[in-house]
């Protein structure tokens, strides 16, 4: 049977009409740029009207309203935006500075801490800022449940509150991170709480004062006009999650944006190219990448095999391939800012096949199989995993990727156990060295993710946190750098860096030593 | 019609509630910790225990189950396990945002799947390969990939939209459609390239009929024979496609919400799938069953409405 066709040219006119009708309204969605006002233009100014200052932020994952009080990659961009510390570093030199608090003093047996309280400061909702407010936020963050990893540094005995100005602290032992504890409270209005947790509303001290969280899409700020330290230059701060790091350079580009928080590194070297952006590296190097041995597992449990895995992975190609160049080798976790930094310790470990082959061979292992653990959600810490595979696979052993999201591998790290080496990252090498020895849950002398105890270690741990003798400190620090050499627990790979990367339109832009943005004297050119 | 969708009732009930319960458990067998991920890296396991208790996660099984129920009967969603955000405004916003998406992406892939259908089944020779080219090509391309090429013409090299962000439609309406117009034209193409080759074949099918040569006969001309006949027999099963269609772009949104930053539930879900954030996923999750068990009986009534040899329901004795 012959098959019946209509040609296209023989469509009638009444019909041609319809299919163009039906074109245009398939069209209608497309033409809307043609519109009165621009979504572009709008976007490129924050949303507001001309001469309002707006700057605008993206970043890839939602804040964490739980964690205010910890060091969350998320919050990073509002904590020093909306809440200011009693004490904060000056990053130079990492010696605190006045903040919320004028003046301290730390009586003779370290055991007793006087904080002078500034009398000007309001928060955003109008209240005035006393040591009620202190005492509130100290029991908030000694709460069982509130996430921080400096919570148990300070070991306080009672807190104080002499007048509305003045707090005491009494300590059970003298601590030499006690400034580190500090830094990391924020101090938010005693009433807030309830609603902070909910992200119901942020109320701070802070340069910008919270106008509208919308969860998974941003936050809406503008200037606090009676800011302690003075009015902040720029009027609004908009701060938009955006997951795409393609879509978030591509913002960059256009002008809907002026700062990007944590791009991925391939991203910043393209985007560096062009004279209109700089990259701003947050020079504390607080993000260190490690992997870590169950030590519980065999071949994991002897000392000798983890030292050969800390011999078998090429650091440099970490650093030049997965951190594009923005990191430093490191077989300590210490950065320069910290007083246990050593230089030629931290040089320990260089990649050297043949001796981790030999120690694999002599260590009687060789054939067995080491499973590595990480997020796989992470591309960077991916990466890490294909490296430091790649090396052991060269010794001899087998190491097998075991990819896992986050929930099991978080569950696994604090609990059950992961079945072998774990990629990861942390954080506190640049601060006093207790707190990550005591903070940092991959080197808790009590309990870490290594199942790792050691009597000696846990002493040195306690004695660097206890001592506040400048004198024998040193001492302290070689001996726990040569304990940490020695037994590989973790063996950390590389200081890696948040990274800002702005127009540079932006001006101004600072940090303080958690990495927290500093927008207190920021401007738009 | 009505009758056979208030028949329906029931057994989507019953179907929810088999949901429920196999959603609840999966959850838990999957592994993984909500309470881990709250607490951060560097938590001790004292703190994620303190977190568990006061979340409830430390309850036996059937507990958190009936907790779960008697919330959602009581209209309080609860709050999330890991964020601590009210479920219902975190819900809420997310599908306001994602069924706006999804329908202006469902309206465009209806457009312009019947103007590129039509087109490809009344052209011949090497016009109707372009075509049947061009829908191939549409259904073919990843969304990603056709995402970050949207973004890179029409913003980054003309800048007539923006990259990406939400407006709510009813608040500013003009600007709120240039945001709309990118993410919903990314997830309209696949749907648009499926829906033009199913309905292309469908009318070639239809084309062969004895009517329509009967209608040629009787001198009827080819446009009208077009529209008013070929057309609406070709019509009831790309429906059905339709429907099926929606329900992916409701799946596949999570992408283009991730490209263009649109606030939907498709990253609210992934987000809380790698959390293992219980609650939300549950009520996602069982949002979604609904949603689709809607989408079935609605396509169903569709389907009948535009073909009368379609019966709903057997007849009575």
């Amino acid at each position: 049977m012959k098959k019946l066709t209509i040609p296209s040219t023989t469509i009638t006119s009444s019909s041609r009409r319809q299919l163009l009708m039906g074109s245009a309204g398939a069209l209608a969605l497309l033409a809307l740029p043609g519109c009165d006002r621009s979504a572009v233009k709008e976007a490129a100014t924050g949303g507001t009207t001309t001469g309002v200052k707006t700057v605008v932020l993206t970043q890839s994952s939602d804040f964490q309203t739980g964690s205010m009080m910890a060091q969350n990659n998320p919050n990073l961009s509002i904590m020093r935006a909306v809440f200011n510390p009693l004490t904060e570093y000056d990053v130079k030199t990492m010696e605190p500075k006045a903040s919320l608090a004028s003046a301290w003093k730390m009586s003779d047996d370290q055991k007793t801490l006087t904080l002078d309280l500034r009398t000007d400061v309001l928060f955003h909702n109008g209240a005035k800022f006393t040591s009620a407010d202190v005492l509130a936020a100290i029991a908030f963050m000694q709460k069982d449940t509130t996430p921080s990893q400096t919570k148990h540094n300070a070991k306080i005995v009672t807190a104080a509150a002499p007048s509305e100005s003045q707090v005491v602290l009494t300590l059970a032992h003298p601590v030499s991170n006690i400034f580190d504890w500090l830094e990391m409270m924020v101090i938010p209005q005693k009433d807030s709480y309830e609603q902070m947790l909910t992200g119901a509303a942020f109320i701070g001290t802070g340069p910008f004062k919270v106008d509208s969280y919308k969860h998974g899409q941003g936050m809406s700020l503008s200037a606090n006009e009676k800011y302690f330290k003075g009015r902040p230059k720029i009027d609004k701060l908009e701060i938009q999650i955006v997951a795409e790091a393609s879509s978030r350079v591509a913002s960059l580009k256009t002008g809907a944006s002026h700062i990007s928080m944590d791009l991925p590194p391939l991203d910043i070297t393209g985007l560096i190219t062009d004279s209109k952006f700089v990259n701003v590296i947050v020079e504390t190097w607080d993000s260190a990448m490690y992997v870590a041995s169950n030590v519980t597992i065999a071949p994991l449990d002897k000392k000798e095999v983890r030292q050969a895995i800390a011999w078998a992975v090429d650091r440099d190609a970490i650093v030049s391939k997965v951190l594009s160049g923005i990191g430093l080798t490191s077989s300590l976790p210490w950065s320069k800012s910290s007083p246990a930094y050593d230089e030629a310790k931290g040089n320990s470990y260089k990649y050297n096949p043949d001796k981790a082959k030999q120690m694999i061979t002599a260590a009687g292992v060789a054939g067995q199989e080491v499973k590595i653990c990480y997020v796989a959600a992470q591309a960077g810490f991916a990466s890490v995993a294909e490296i430091v595979q790649a090396g052991i696979n060269a010794t001899g052993l087998k190491a097998t990727m075991v990819p896992m999201q986050p929930a099991d591998f978080f569950k696994g790290l604090s609990g059950e156990g992961l079945p072998g080496l774990f990629v990861n990252g942390h954080g506190f090498g640049h601060l006093r060295p207790a707190t990550l020895l005591k903070g940092a849950f991959p080197f808790n002398a009590d309990k870490n993710a290594s199942r790792y105890s050691n009597d000696q270690y846990k002493a040195l741990s306690n004695a660097i946190w206890q001592n506040t003798d400048a004198s024998k400190a040193k001492a302290l620090y070689d001996e726990i750098n040569a304990h940490l050499l020695d037994q590989q627990f973790v063996s950390d790979l590389a200081l890696g860096a948040h990274t800002y990367t702005i127009s540079t339109r932006v001006k101004g832009l600072a940090y303080t030593a958690l990495d927290y943005l500093i927008l207190d004297q920021a401007d738009l050119a | 019609m009505l009758r056979y969708a208030l028949r329906r009732i029931p057994s989507g009930l019953l179907i929810l509630a088999v949901a429920s319960v196999v959603i609840f458990l999966l959850l838990r067998a999957t592994g993984g910790d909500p309470a881990a991920v709250k607490a951060g890296s560097d938590a001790s396991p004292d703190t994620i225990a303190a977190i568990r208790v006061a979340l409830g996660l430390d309850l036996p099984l059937p507990v958190q189950y009936f907790r779960w129920l008697t919330g959602l009967f009581t209209g309080d969603l609860g709050y999330s396990l890991v964020t601590g955000a009210p479920l219902a405004s975190l819900i809420g916003n997310g599908l306001q945002a994602t069924f706006v998406l999804t329908f202006a992406a469902s309206v465009l892939a209806v457009c312009m799947g019947l103007v590129l259908g039509i087109v490809i089944a009344v052209s011949s020779g090497a016009g109707r390969s372009v075509l049947d080219g061009l829908a191939s090509m549409m259904l073919a391309v990843p969304t990603y990939v056709s995402g970050v090429l949207l973004i890179l013409v029409l913003s980054v090299t003309f800048n007539v939209l923006p990259v990406g962000g939400y407006r709510p439609i009813l608040q500013d309406p003009q600007i709120a459609m240039q945001y709309l117009a990118m993410p919903a034209l990314c997830l309209a193409l696949p749907a648009a390239g499926v829906l033009a080759r199913f309905l292309a074949t469908s009318m070639r099918q239809v084309m062969d009929e004895d009517f329509v040569r009967t209608g040629m006969a009787k001198g009827l001309s080819q446009g009208r024979l077009l529209m008013r006949h070929v057309l609406p027999n070709a019509l009831p099963p790309v429906f059905t496609v339709l429907g099926i269609q929606i329900g992916q772009m409701l799946g596949g949104a999570i992408v283009v919400e991730a490209i263009f930053a649109w606030p939907g539930i498709g990253s609210v879900l992934a987000n809380a799938t790698l959390a293992r954030d219980y609650y939300l996923i549950q009520n996602l999750l069982l949002i979604a069953v609904s949603v689709f068990i809607v989408i079935q009986i609605v396509t169903d009534l569709a389907h009948a409405a535009l073909d009368s040899r379609v019966r709903l329901e057997q007849p009575s004795p």
